[in-house]
């Protein structure tokens, strides 16, 4: 029972990261239509950043600048993926980003190299709450991944600047008739959600340190993390984000560490079969 | 005195085809113009390039006199120029009372969103004067404001397109192709509530419509396109007299 809850403590918090980055990909694909394969980058970027800031501040400060670093990176994205004309068609973009997580992959690759990089978190001692060891760290990404999505719903439900990202996802046509620059609209989603990714990594490192191709996976586990929203939920992105985090969890402490990936997809699509069946139904 | 919208000797290309072929028309303060012809006679991509969607190969579009050949539709929405879509293109997953807060939220918007939005907030009182000046035009919509957009009927969505453009205080309406796939009756309503806002709110209207009946007995003067010219123009009354227009363009009308 303890190892079970163990599995279950790790699992939420890996989860939340695949959640951050899910909820990163709804956000980009809602508002532009694009599917950001270069999302995951912008996490390993946040963990990358912070550790070669933490020695010359503190580590909120480092944190803050990492992710600030990030949505700057997540603009420069943007207007690549976008177009600088914004004529670019989805099906291209999509491509461009995919180049531009290989690319960065191979930036990272020549800069820093194939070490993993980590540092001490914000808490150093873990808690024993009956036997259940729980860093803070945990805790802590989980409460910024929860709190970042509730923010995000109520920024995009209840501001109009929300409501412009998500008219120009409704309707790109439409967005640009009444005025709203479809590029800028771009822009602000692209550097949000490279923003928030950013957290997640730098959040995460301390736990699991990164290396320079850790993107791929976590792209992959927050894109079936947000299919399991059917791309358009954020709320469901983080639920389904959690949901890959236990079970890779589970299948790391019960069955063969070496399958948690393969088994948390085919557990994903098997949900994500489920779901459409149902809403064929209904 | 200039016109309050201008287009000259404009052309439109996609690669070789040539859509719009040297058309000029002209809509002045308070006027309601059609612009009819067949499918595919370019008046969309004439439509487009006036409003700026895309760029015209050569000519040029004036809004009171100033050229605006090649603005974003955020400028010439900024100058007064909207246009409501053809196939209504409302934000469906939005409630109504959004689509038309974002209408005139378009005015505001820009990269820079911290400065647009306090600009916009700055102007609540303004805004939210507008939004219960269009609810009481088009009362339906208050009726319909929590509803998402997606979920009203077609000539529902129609009028949320129709109140969204007019949330940025336009002088000039562009419609394009108010009766596609809308019920007559539905059609007869909207065609109403134009003449209205066009006598009533000096709006001027550019109705771009397949039904030259319904077009002609609307609005006071007509360009007839074809195959990317203007075939003819004058008075609707004179044209609904021609008899090769009612061959060809009124589609077996009386």
């Amino acid at each position: 029972m303890t190892t079970f809850l163990q599995l279950i403590v790790v699992g939420i918090s890996t989860g939340s990261v695949f959640g951050i980055v899910g909820v990163a990909l709804v956000l980009v694909y809602r508002t532009t239509g694009i599917v950001n394969f270069a999302q995951g980058v912008f996490a390993v970027l946040g963990g990358m950043f912070t550790f070669e800031l933490r020695p010359h501040m503190p580590l909120l400060a480092a944190i803050v600048l990492a992710v600030l670093l990030a949505a700057v990176l997540g603009t420069l994205a943007a207007l690549v993926a976008v177009g600088f004309r914004g004529r670019t068609t989805h099906l291209a973009s999509l491509v461009i980003t995919v180049g531009i997580a290989l690319l960065a992959e191979a930036i990272l690759l020549a800069t820093v190299g194939e070490v993993p990089r980590s540092y001490a978190g914000v808490w150093r001692h873990a808690w024993d709450v009956g036997g259940v060891l729980i860093q803070p760290q945990y805790v802590l990404i989980a409460g910024v991944a929860l709190a970042a999505t509730i923010l995000l719903t109520l920024f995009l439900r209840g501001t109009v600047v929300g409501q412009a990202l998500i008219a120009s996802a409704d309707s790109a046509r439409a967005a640009e008739l009444v005025g709203l620059n479809v590029r800028a609209v771009a822009v602000i989603a692209f550097a949000v959600a490279g923003g928030l990714c950013a957290l997640g990594g730098a959040l995460l490192a301390p736990t699991v340190p990164v290396v320079y191709n850790a993107d791929l996976a976590l792209t992959i586990n927050g894109f079936a993390a947000a299919v399991f929203g059917g791309l358009t939920s954020i709320r469901l992105a983080l639920l389904g984000g959690y949901a890959l985090g236990i079970v890779e969890q589970l299948v790391v402490g019960y069955i063969d560490p070496q399958y948690n990936l393969t088994i948390a997809l085919v557990v994903m699509l098997v949900l994500i079969g489920w779901r459409s069946r149902r809403e064929l139904v209904a | 005195m200039s016109a309050l919208f201008e287009i000259e000797r404009l052309v439109v290309r996609y690669g070789e085809a040539v859509a719009v072929d040297g058309i000029s028309l002209r809509v002045d303060h308070g006027e309601r113009v059609a612009l009819i012809g067949p499918n595919g006679a370019g008046k969309t991509s004439l439509l487009n390039a006036g409003c700026g969607v895309i760029r015209p190969a050569s000519g040029r579009v004036r809004v009171d006199g100033d050229d605006v050949t090649g603005a974003t539709p955020a400028v010439l929405v900024r100058r007064g120029v909207t246009q409501v879509p053809e196939g209504r293109h409302v934000f469906a997953s939005l409630p109504v009372e959004a689509n038309l807060q974002v209408g005139a939220y378009g005015r505001f918007f820009s990269l820079n969103v911290i400065s647009s939005t306090l600009r916009y907030v700055r102007r609540r009182a303004d805004v939210r004067d507008r939004l219960d000046r269009v609810y009481t035009l088009l009362p339906k919509l208050h009726e319909l404001r929590e509803r998402p957009a997606g979920r009203t009927s077609g000539g529902e969505q129609q009028m949320v397109a129709i109140g969204r453009a007019l949330m940025a205080e336009p002088r000039l309406l562009a419609v394009d192709e108010l009766s596609l796939g809308l019920a007559p009756l539905v059609v007869d309503q909207l065609a109403e509530f134009l003449v209205r806002l066009n006598e009533e709110e000096d709006v001027a209207i550019l109705l771009v419509d397949q039904n030259a009946v319904l077009a002609l007995a609307l609005c006071e003067r007509a360009y007839v396109v074809e195959t990317g010219r203007v075939a003819v123009e004058g008075p609707s009354s004179e044209l609904r007299e021609r008899a090769e227009l009612r061959g060809a363009y009124l589609g077996g009308g009386p």
